[in-house]
């Protein structure tokens, strides 16, 4: 090697050496400031997106409070993967964003029958947290629940238990039960029924019809019931079928020959859409109503959402603000990104709650403790789209199933 | 599982009529499938993004109107045309070039398109809302018909769908265009021959088509949930409505469309636990008996 090889290789060497250093210099700082990221499955493309985007939006918003001042000195970062609605799509995008994305955590979704699905072979299988937001079948976090699944929202046990407290109170006696043909439809029913016919022995069920997801044409469902003679009707429906179901009601004026309960029928979400055009007096239930209770907090929380995103939330941007929440104390409590530690500091986590008072994650079965609040349909001169009026308060103890009828449950298996 | 126990008259003809009127939406979509399919023998899948933008169209021209009354009209009459003008684009540059290609293609082609107008609906209209158009005054609320409550809007579709097929009827046997367009489904290159532009010929028979698909979209609108998705829901049904009927045969599309609505009413007056599966089985039924649909196929 001549003199001008040597100094080339000496120059190489120090370069590299120079490189070395600076890496080693800011690795670790990188490293431990990787941030938290979330996998987030759901439905933005197809009739569910409504209820779905808001859910994101919630969690949008929570994430800016909390990334001002971030959680273990990183920040709370989110990928998104639309599942158009179907279990199989929900799975293989839960097990890339776990195998390819590497995310701490999961959450989505609004199909139940695909959180159960990602529940027991991603969240299980691969060890790691899926928190539901939207949801609803209590099976996910009853019968099917286990170590790695937790629920943010309120599910079918909860509404079926508010359904049978309300419905309890009326004289009606001859019931129809009524829904979408998949998993959440027949949950919500199961759960309504039992409910009832638990405080009120006389009632009797003389017919049932299931139409699938998003039937545009529910008249002719809604004629059998009538010809039928129920009293009353339990539409277990949600999304694109909840806005036919108020829409049919309202042209056939149902409530005046049929009484309906529909769980989240007073949502906002679909009252908006519908606006002076949706049916009065139909009973419903729902965990969040941006006007009710009236507190500081829920004011405060529903001019953020209004003035980030145009309107105030319903019940999906509530679950998905929680949820952030939930993750970004839960991570704090645990104190790194362990995943069992995170969980382990999730259990019986309390946050402050948006409404006001606090939110608790029970341990014993994963689910959030979350007040059902029962009314009605009706027109108010403040909006011009129909609210809940005439609301009653269940609490989360009234209307969860106890810890023993969880493990009861659970046993079956 | 139980059987509906007692039926009574009245039952019967509340839903031969709520059947009715959902056969009268089903045709008007169906009607412009099938002049597609019988003209330009194309299977195009993406009928039912047309007809999804038919209902967003009218609803912002309802929107755009004040919402009232007037709005619905003017939306019912106006969006057909937006269809028809977005038909023509897609027809001019795309499909003019395709008509000659196999049917798979053209199958995969129009799926694609779907897709396609799928996504330029959400990016349009957005997917953060749903949304309502009201029906106009005369229209709401209910009629008693054989003591069953019909809303009064159901009882206009099921005057629409004769309008519409008689019209349908009338422009393809006493027009010249009908005429030519008939004659070019059977041999486009003797109609050629003649002088006869037969491209615009086909791209009328298209719009045509889809402007009927438009129609439906905003006939439907005021009874349900303007939203993504309908597009998915409509099209899996208009085309086995089609093929009952006999592919390319209008009056086949009618006849399919009643098949599927009053098997779909009267399956959950019945049987109302599985009234899903009533029009399905209807469909296997008549194919059985019927491998060529009802009607005669023109393919």
């Amino acid at each position: 090697m001549g003199k001008k090889g040597k100094k080339f290789l000496s120059v190489g060497v120090l370069l590299m050496g120079g490189l070395l250093c600076l890496s080693l210099l800011f690795m670790p700082a990188s490293a431990q400031a990787r941030n938290i990221k979330v996998g987030i499955i759901d439905c933005y493309s197809g009739p569910a997106a409504v209820y779905c985007n808001e859910a994101l939006n919630g969690f949008k918003l929570a994430l800016k409070e909390i990334n001002k001042q971030g959680v273990l000195g990183r920040k709370i970062e989110f990928t998104t993967r639309d599942t158009k609605f179907k279990v199989d799509l929900a799975l293989n995008m839960a097990k890339e964003l776990v195998m390819r994305e590497n995310v701490d955590v999961l959450a989505g979704t609004i199909n139940s029958g695909a959180a159960l699905a990602v529940s027991e072979a991603v969240a299980k299988a691969e060890k790691i947290p899926l928190l539901v937001w939207i949801s609803k079948s209590e099976r996910i976090t009853g019968e099917k629940g286990h170590r790695y699944v937790f629920s943010t929202g309120e599910n079918t046990a909860m509404a079926g238990k508010a359904a049978g407290v309300a419905l309890s109170r009326k004289p009606y006696k001859k019931y129809w039960i009524a829904g979408d043909d998949y998993e959440y439809g027949h949950a919500m029913a199961d759960a309504a029924w039992r409910n009832l016919k638990a405080l009120r022995p006389d009632v009797k069920l003389i017919g049932k019809s299931w139409w699938k997801p998003g039937e545009p044409d529910l008249v002719p469902y809604f004629t059998a019931i009538v010809a039928a003679k129920a009293e009353a009707v339990i539409l277990c429906t949600g999304g694109r079928s909840m806005a036919n179901a108020l829409k049919t009601i309202k042209a056939m004026d149902l409530t005046k020959k049929v009484a309906p309960w529909i769980h989240t029928a007073t949502e906002i979400a679909v009252l908006r859409s519908l606006g002076p055009g949706a049916p009065e007096g139909v009973l419903g239930t729902s965990d969040y109503l941006f006007y009710y209770p009236d507190t500081p907090e829920n004011r405060a929380l529903a001019n953020a959402f209004k003035s980030a995103y145009g309107s105030p939330p319903g019940f999906p941007g509530f679950h998905g603000y929680i949820t952030a929440k939930f993750i970004a104390e839960g991570f704090r409590r645990a104190g790194s990104l362990n995943k069992e530690k995170f969980i382990d500091a999730l259990e019986g986590l309390k946050i402050d709650s948006p409404v006001g008072g606090k939110l608790e994650m029970r341990a014993c079965d994963h689910q959030v403790v979350l007040p059902i609040y029962l009314g009605v349909t009706k027109k108010v001169p403040q909006y011009n789209f129909l609210i809940s009026a005439d609301n009653i308060t269940l609490s989360g103890d009234e209307v969860m199933p106890s810890c023993e009828e969880i493990m009861k449950a659970r046993g079956k298996k | 599982m139980e059987l509906s126990q007692s039926i009574s008259f009245a039952a019967l003809g509340g839903h031969f009529f709520v059947g009715l009127s959902r056969a009268m939406i089903l045709f008007v979509v169906t009607s412009g499938l099938s002049l597609v399919l019988g003209v330009l023998r194309v299977p195009n899948i993406a009928h039912g993004s047309l007809y999804m933008i038919g209902a967003f169209a009218a609803y912002t021209i309802s929107r755009l109107f004040g919402g009232g009354s007037i709005a619905f009209w003017l939306a019912l009459v106006i969006s057909p045309f937006v269809v028809a003008a977005v038909s023509l684009v897609a027809e001019r540059l795309l499909f003019q070039h395709l008509y000659q290609r196999e049917h798979l293609m053209l199958l995969l082609f129009t799926f694609a398109l779907m897709l396609i107008l799928g996504d330029l609906v959400k990016l349009v209209w957005g997917a953060g809302e749903y949304r309502s158009i009201v029906p106009p005054h005369l229209l709401k609320g209910s009629a008693s018909i054989f003591g069953s409550s019909i809303p009064r809007y159901n009882l206009f579709l099921i005057i629409v769908g004769p309008l519409v097929a008689v019209g349908l009827w009338l422009f393809t046997n006493r027009t010249k265009m009908g005429k030519i367009a008939r004659a070019a489904a059977v041999d486009r290159e003797m109609v050629g021959a003649v002088g006869i532009n037969v491209s615009w010929v086909f791209a009328f028979a298209f719009v045509l088509g889809c402007f009927l698909a438009g129609l439906g979209g905003a006939l439907v609108a005021p009874t349900i949930s303007v939203s993504l998705g309908m597009d998915h829901d409509i099209i899996i049904e208009a085309f086995l409505i089609v093929t009952i009927g006999g592919l390319g045969n209008m009056w086949g599309a009618m006849v399919g469309s009643l098949i599927f609505g009053l098997t779909q009413s009267f399956g959950v007056l019945f049987w109302p636990q599985f009234a899903i599966v009533f029009p399905y089985t209807a469909v296997v039924i008549v194919l059985l008996w019927r491998p060529m649909g009802m009607l005669k196929s023109v393919w």
